[in-house]
């Protein structure tokens, strides 16, 4: 065919076609790449063998040989590998709670910097304008030591017991140490009853889905967030009333020596320094990203929703708050992550979380290189789960308001 | 998805290397290094060889310096005074190295590090001596590649409560709360014997001093275990300020050997700082101190020989009068002793830091 | 109504001056849920307020933060070469005084070209952005008469000296047009040989003015008259080589050593170490964005699992690896510090936000702009170094203050792999005799306020730096 021939002829030679330079460049690329990679390691693996220095993760499975701080249920003989799991439940509670306190004050804090009482919107912008400038790291120190340390609270031993109304059971117990509240002990058949609340999840979505579907058809109200708590909440009654009553409630009191919490779920005041001061610091971030974020809902959406002569509250609930959220998110999403990330430094108040472990396992003699690289390997799949799930949740909020 | 791949990448990565690294592990060291780094095995091999012949005491002479790695924060030991000036027991021996070998006390880099790095440090070779109120394991005797020189300070680690307390014992501190620093021997020590007793409490770790000081006042600890120096020091600063009486237990829950600490590998330069510490005990013993020793003018042949008066060289690589600089410009050992010590609440009488003929334990081997 | 009204009878409406009474019904009380809140809120506050002023003027023992204010300052910074700190800050001042003369007087001159009134930012202006700097200077000299560190020069005579530099620099905005590069130039050069004066003359420290002058004469040499490219490119390169050759040649002669950052702390080396993370950042980082948006999959990918790996982990874990690891991936027998490899981390880390920022700048380019380039038939990579990049980087510059201030901030992280920077001093401070168990509370205020002080100014200028770009284009 002439098209061969023509094409043939219109081909640069080959240092010049484009496609030969792609190629090589790329090759090129990885391989000046893969050589400092190479070389870093390899300078690593020889001097660490010059030293005598372990490079194998054998570490993990001998004992750890040190107490972790608030967590009397550790054995220090376990194996390092068991000690880690406990920094990482540490540090993924504090990102849990701090994500929620940081999202609650967040959404106070950003929408009272549009609050039409001078007041309000003064306290919000002074708030924002601290706590955004100050090194996280000084937020949380200075909560371990003013708010618990130093702070009001009692001793541990002399712990403020908040009753239950009209019972001896206290459902707080507040020093400044460590918190008590409320929890649950397991006495019974606690797997069946999981399984029984586990359909009443999925039913509940089926019954969500049903709503939606219901309200799309017809225009009624769905009212699903009611029906799906509605069901769940029923097979929980029911679960529990059908396998006896498997668990109760646990009230947290003072030991007889009145230096442990029986019973009731524990909190210590490095989780919550590290919570509180983080909650507090990045809701300033975030009650920036949802002030820009409402302000950015086009003026023509609030007056609307006055024209049609909606309350303050449903303007906000219904028309501009939607909007602004499909906005904030991705920010947002960023601000989350490195809350989590920023509870690395609740090292400083003692709080025995994933970072905090591994200074005191390499301390203590534990191979530097793989301690590390476990740490940052945690670390990496905390971040991308939650920017996976987060990710899920955007495209979901953009699709469905289109 | 983008996060799934990328963390399927660094799995992947951090598999290659696991497996990489526990392969060779087993096996002599020589075949991981081969393994590790064939790019660079001619220069490996160079440097093996250069590094067993690491001259630590030629690189200082030529520096003109030694780089001493210290404490920052420790009360009596390593402090920085509002001029940004080192000082304390540790800091001083930095000083008698310097000038033993140097002939300049001044002539010392300090570098301030946290109890977790700093046997990185002597390892990459940042700083060429360790002061630290480094406690002597047989582990890190081993794996942290540390040679430890003669004790300059035979500690041991107590535990303080509040003397309201009326505590005595450990057991006395079932379950309660005990502040301890990160990253140190301590914190295995208090485990290791709290656990063997049976005694359950909850150890309150702290970066430094200045956060656990106020946790143990308010009473958020109960007990506060250290080396007994330390407690000693804080129950001063404690009681001096007005605070509660303090009370150190009697049990001392293990030995700390404190001294200088050096890489690995290079024994004349180990030798050159050994015997310049062991020159403020042999001055004192000889009864020397600052003030007399440049004036030396008795016949006992060991103090010429000490003074270096008839250039009588051991061949330590160390000048014949250096003695006579480590003790001028810094001090004997008692001198440094009651220059930091006693501010912190410790005395040199009935303490094992005493000089043997006192039946303590600074015994050094002689100079001849 | 049916009434019309005339134009001119039209006046400005009624200007109501609101009194006291009115504003707070208006602003406290504007309903009775507000109103209730307002209620609520106030004695909260001035207790609040009371409780902070007690604390600074009555309870406060801030004995600890007047002695050591010096170690906060400077750390252990020796004292006999402190001269050295003193002319860094005028250098540093004037240098700040020239580029701002230089930014005040390009942004004239660019009004001018669109035949725009050009209003000056005013003095009380740039005072009102930076107040909370000025406060926090006024705070240090209050700290500073009320205990003498028995430093031989006045740190009052330190601030007017920077304050009359900083003046004299701005006087650069009367240069004429023609010299505005020059202008640039000078403040580039003033701000490395500030940094200079610090860390020493020596030898080797020829690199960074060698390439800032270098490129300058690069592209200052007149070269009209040669007719061929290549004759152009050669004596474009002479002149930058003779520079260059010239500027080693001083430094040679020079070769004064001085103080390197492994002994730089306190406030000066916080301030210091996270200046110079984001600028060896800033071509890395640029690096990683061009990859990352590159057609070539290898380049795109390593870029990607670069920046997303270290953006997925806390800084923390990358200043341990730098700890405990960087000193030993480089070839037995070189020796890193604490503070280089501290630097080092920072730096990696810095650089992979700073990618994601300048790759949001390039992503926020209409493609026009490109397409354009096209049109005219110019090479991808001329399309890139003339349109694209320009613009891209104009308009992240706030974005970059932003990462800034975020390094700044983080850079207090340096205290928990134990290096001496502003938040470190305290832990010196406390282990002094004196003051083992003394203003634990103040100290750590003192600090909170100083790293509050500089980053809200700098935020407040990266505001202003936003609303001028965005204005402008």
């Amino acid at each position: 065919m002439t098209t061969t021939r023509e094409r043939d002829l219109a081909r640069p030679p080959l240092w010049r076609d484009v496609r030969v330079l792609r190629v090589l460049g790329q090759v090129g690329a990885v391989l000046v790449v893969f050589l400092i990679f190479r070389w870093l390691v390899g300078n690593l693996l020889t001097n660490l063998s010059r030293l005598g220095i372990s490079t194998s993760f054998d570490f993990l499975f001998g004992p750890t040989n040190f107490q972790i701080p608030y967590a009397s249920e550790f054995n220090p003989r376990a194996e390092v590998w068991q000690a880690t799991l406990v920094g990482v439940k540490n540090t993924f509670l504090a990102g849990f709670f701090g994500i929620i306190l940081a999202s609650v004050v967040g959404l106070i804090v950003g929408v009272s910097r549009l609050s039409e009482n001078w007041l309000v919107s003064r306290i919000a912008t002074v708030y924002v304008e601290f706590f955004r400038n100050i090194p996280p790291l000084v937020v949380i120190i200075f909560f371990g030591a003013a708010v618990f340390t130093n702070g009001p609270f009692p001793l541990l031993r002399e712990s403020w017991e908040l009753n239950w109304f009209g019972t001896d059971n206290a459902f707080l117990l507040i020093n400044n140490d460590r918190w008590g509240v409320p929890g649950f002990a397991g006495t019974g058949e606690l797997g069946l009853f999981w399984l029984i609340v586990g359909i009443g999840v999925v039913v509940g979505a089926v019954v969500w889905r049903w709503r939606t579907k219901a309200f799309d058809a017809t225009g009624q109200p769905h009212h699903r967030v009611l029906w799906f708590l509605g069901v769940v909440v029923a097979f929980f009654v029911v679960g529990y009333l059908a396998t006896g009553q498997p668990f109760e409630m646990s009230w947290p009191a003072l030991s007889e020596n009145r230096r442990r919490i029986d019973g009731g779920f524990e909190v210590n005041w490095g989780f919550m320094s590290v919570t509180i001061a983080l909650g507090l610091y990045t809701a300033s971030h975030i009650g920036e990203i949802l002030r820009g974020s409402i302000l950015a809902v086009h003026t023509g959406q609030s007056e609307a929703a006055n024209a049609l002569a909606l309350t303050a509250f449903q303007r906000y609930r219904f028309v501009v708050l939607p909007q602004a959220m499909r906005i904030a998110l991705p920010p947002t999403i960023n601000q989350y992550l490195n809350l989590v990330k920023n509870t690395s430094l609740g090292t400083a108040v003692g709080f025995a979380d994933l970072t905090a472990f591994t200074k005191t396992s390499i301390g203590n003699g534990r191979p530097a290189f793989q301690s590390i690289l476990i740490m940052m390997a945690i670390y990496l799949s905390f971040s991308l789960v939650i920017s996976l799930i987060l990710n899920i949740l955007n495209r979901r909020l953009q699709l469905v308001t289109r | 998805m983008k996060s799934i791949k990328l963390l399927a990448v660094f799995t992947a990565l951090m598999l290659v290397f696991a497996a990489c690294t526990s392969d060779d592990s087993g096996d002599a060291t020589t075949t991981e290094a081969d393994g590790g780094g064939d790019g660079g095995t001619d220069t490996t091999e160079g440097d093996d060889v250069d590094l067993t012949q690491t001259d630590t005491l030629a690189d200082v002479r030529a520096a003109g310096q030694i780089v001493c790695g210290v404490n920052d924060g420790l009360p009596g030991f390593g402090v920085v005074d509002a001029d940004g000036n080192y000082d304390g027991f540790d800091v001083d021996f930095c000083r008698v190295v310097a000038a033993g070998v140097l002939g300049d006390a001044d002539a010392v880099e300090y570098r301030p590090l946290t109890a977790e790095a700093r046997f990185t440090a002597l390892q990459a070779g940042e700083i060429d001596l360790l002061i630290r109120n480094t406690t002597w394991t047989a582990t890190r005797d081993g794996q942290e590649g540390a040679n430890f020189l003669f004790t300059t300070f035979y500690d041991g680690q107590g535990m303080m409560v509040p003397a309201s307390t009326g505590f005595t014992t450990l057991e006395d501190l079932a379950d309660a709360n005990i502040c301890v620093l990160s990253g140190t021997t301590t914190e295995l020590n208090l485990t290791s014997v709290f656990n063997a007793r049976g005694i359950p409490f909850n150890p309150v770790v702290f970066e430094d001093n200045s956060q656990l000081r106020p946790a143990y006042e308010e009473g958020q600890c109960e007990g506060w275990t250290s080396d007994a120096s330390q407690l000693a020091a804080f129950k001063s600063a404690i009681e001096g300020e007005g605070g509660d009486d303090q009370f150190i237990m009697a049990e001392i829950i293990s030995k700390e050997p404190l001294g200088p600490v050096v890489a690995d590998g290079d024994t004349n330069w180990a030798q050159a700082v050994e015997w310049s510490v062991m020159a403020t005990v042999q001055a004192w013993e000889f009864g020397l101190d600052s003030s007399n020793i440049g004036s030396y003018s008795g016949d006992n042949p060991n103090i010429l020989n000490f003074v270096g008066s008839d250039n009588f060289d051991p061949g330590l690589g160390l000048a014949p009068d250096f003695a006579v600089q480590v003790v001028e410009q810094v001090g004997n050992y008692k001198e440094i002793f009651d220059r930091h010590i006693p501010a912190i609440g410790l005395q040199l009488e009935g303490s094992p830091n005493n000089i043997w003929t006192e039946g303590g334990l600074m015994y050094v081997p002689p100079y001849r | 109504m049916t009434t019309l009204i005339e134009p001119e009878t039209t006046s400005a409406p009624p200007i109501h001056e609101r009194n006291a009474w009115e504003w707070i019904k208006h602003n406290l009380f504007p309903n009775w849920w507000s109103g209730l809140v307002t209620i609520v809120l106030l004695p909260i506050l001035l207790y609040m307020a009371y409780r902070a002023l007690r604390f600074f003027f009555v309870t406060g023992q801030w004995e600890a933060v007047e002695v050591n204010l010096a170690l906060f300052m400077q750390g252990t910074f020796p004292r006999d070469e402190q001269w050295r700190l003193i002319a860094q800050i005028l250098t540093f001042a004037l240098a700040f005084g020239i580029g701002a003369g230089t930014a005040s007087a390009s942004a004239r001159d660019r009004a001018e070209d669109a035949s725009l009134a050009h209003e000056r930012g005013s003095l009380t202006d740039t005072l009102k952005r930076m107040w909370s700097m000025i406060a926090f200077i006024v705070l240090l000299l209050v700290f500073a008469t009320t205990h003498d560190p028995g430093s031989p020069i006045s740190p009052f005579l330190v601030v007017f000296g920077a304050v009359l530099a900083g003046y004299v620099g701005y006087q650069a905005r009367r240069l004429p047009r023609r010299l505005r590069n020059l202008g640039w130039l000078l403040t580039l050069v003033l701000l490395v040989v500030g940094f200079q004066v610090v860390s020493g003359f020596d030898s080797g420290g020829w690199l960074p003015l060698g390439i800032i002058l270098g490129s300058a004469a690069y592209s200052v040499v007149p070269v009209e008259r040669f007719e061929s490219r290549w004759l152009r490119l050669l004596v474009r390169l002479a002149a930058a080589a003779v520079v260059v050759l010239v500027i080693r040649a001083v430094y040679g002669a020079i070769d004064s050593t001085g103080i390197g950052w492994d002994e730089w702390s306190g406030l000066h080396l916080t301030l210091l170490v996270s200046a110079i993370a984001i600028v060896l950042a800033f071509p890395l980082g640029l690096l990683l964005a061009l990859a990352r948006r590159s057609t070539l999959p290898a380049l795109r990918y390593m870029s990607t699992v670069y920046i997303e790996v270290i953006r997925g982990v806390p800084l923390i874990t990358l200043l341990f690896m730098g700890q405990f690891i960087i000193g030993f991936m480089v070839p037995a027998g070189t020796e890193l510090s604490d503070v280089t490899r501290a630097i080092v981390a920072m730096t990696a880390f810095a650089a992979a936000y700073i990618a994601e920022i300048v790759r949001g700048g390039l992503q926020a380019l209409p493609s026009g702009q490109t397409e354009a380039g096209q049109a005219l038939g110019l090479a991808p990579p001329t399309i890139m170094r003339r349109i694209v990049l320009p613009q891209a980087l104009r308009a992240v510059i706030p974005a970059m203050v932003g990462q800034f201030i975020s390094l700044f901030k983080d850079s207090s992280l340096l205290f928990i792999i134990g290096i001496v920077e502003f938040l470190g001093v305290r832990r010196i401070i406390h282990a002094q005799e004196a003051f083992r168990g003394v203003g634990i509370a103040e100290t750590l205020v003192f600090v909170a306020l100083g790293y509050w002080a500089f980053a809200f100014a700098m935020s407040r200028e990266s505001q202003r730096l936003e609303r001028r770009l965005r204005v402008s284009r």
